[in-house]
């Protein structure tokens, strides 16, 4: 019987195109790396999920295995890790970001 | 609170190389910003890059000598 907790992941990484684990909500982001990732993917326009996994310890526990990422917050792009702002800002500055943005909303 | 040549010691036990630039992003010294320059990255992408780094600090991210770290990672050339 698969890990409930991994099937819930997967459901939502599949659920979402842009999805964000990280602390707080999009209201109210409890950390600035979290505020930061919010503020970065408002700029393209695309929809994007905020998970807050504050409050879900397993959850994130979870996570940091299953990515090998020990830190908040988390980015899945169409499905993939991609760490968070540290690797989404060098991403960008190459302009690889619209077209991975493009490709995952079907544009 | 971590200092710069501890944090650059725990790099170096798994980057013998790494050049390590540390900035307090809030004056609390455990909001870094954390600059890793090593052939060690060497034809590594971004994400193992930054997971390497991680794991040489993990047991000071653990104890909470380390809150939050912005990370660049580069190898020698690039730098």
């Amino acid at each position: 019987m698969a890990d409930p907790i991994q099937e819930e992941i997967n459901k939502e990484v599949a659920a979402h195109k842009i999805l964000i684990y990280g602390k707080g909500t999009k209201q109210m982001p409890m950390c600035g790396f979290t505020r930061e990732t919010i503020q970065f993917f408002d700029k393209y326009g695309y929809p994007f999920e905020l998970i807050d996994v504050l409050s879900q310890p397993a959850k994130r526990d979870a996570l940091a295995k299953m990515t090998n990422w020990p830190t908040l917050p988390k980015v899945f792009i169409d499905g993939q890790f991609y760490g968070d702002t540290d690797i989404l800002d060098p991403m960008a500055a190459k302009g690889e970001m619209e077209p991975l943005l493009k490709k995952a909303f079907g544009k | 609170m971590i200092t710069p040549d501890v944090l650059t010691a725990y790099v170096r036990q798994m980057m013998p190389d790494a050049a390590v630039t540390v900035s307090d992003r809030t004056g609390t010294m455990d909001h870094l910003k954390v600059v890793v320059v090593s052939t060690a990255f060497a034809g590594k992408n971004l994400l193992d890059r930054h997971r390497m780094i991680y794991q040489a600090l993990d047991v000071p991210m653990k104890d909470g000598r380390i809150h939050a770290l912005e990370l660049t990672a580069q190898t020698p050339p690039e730098d």
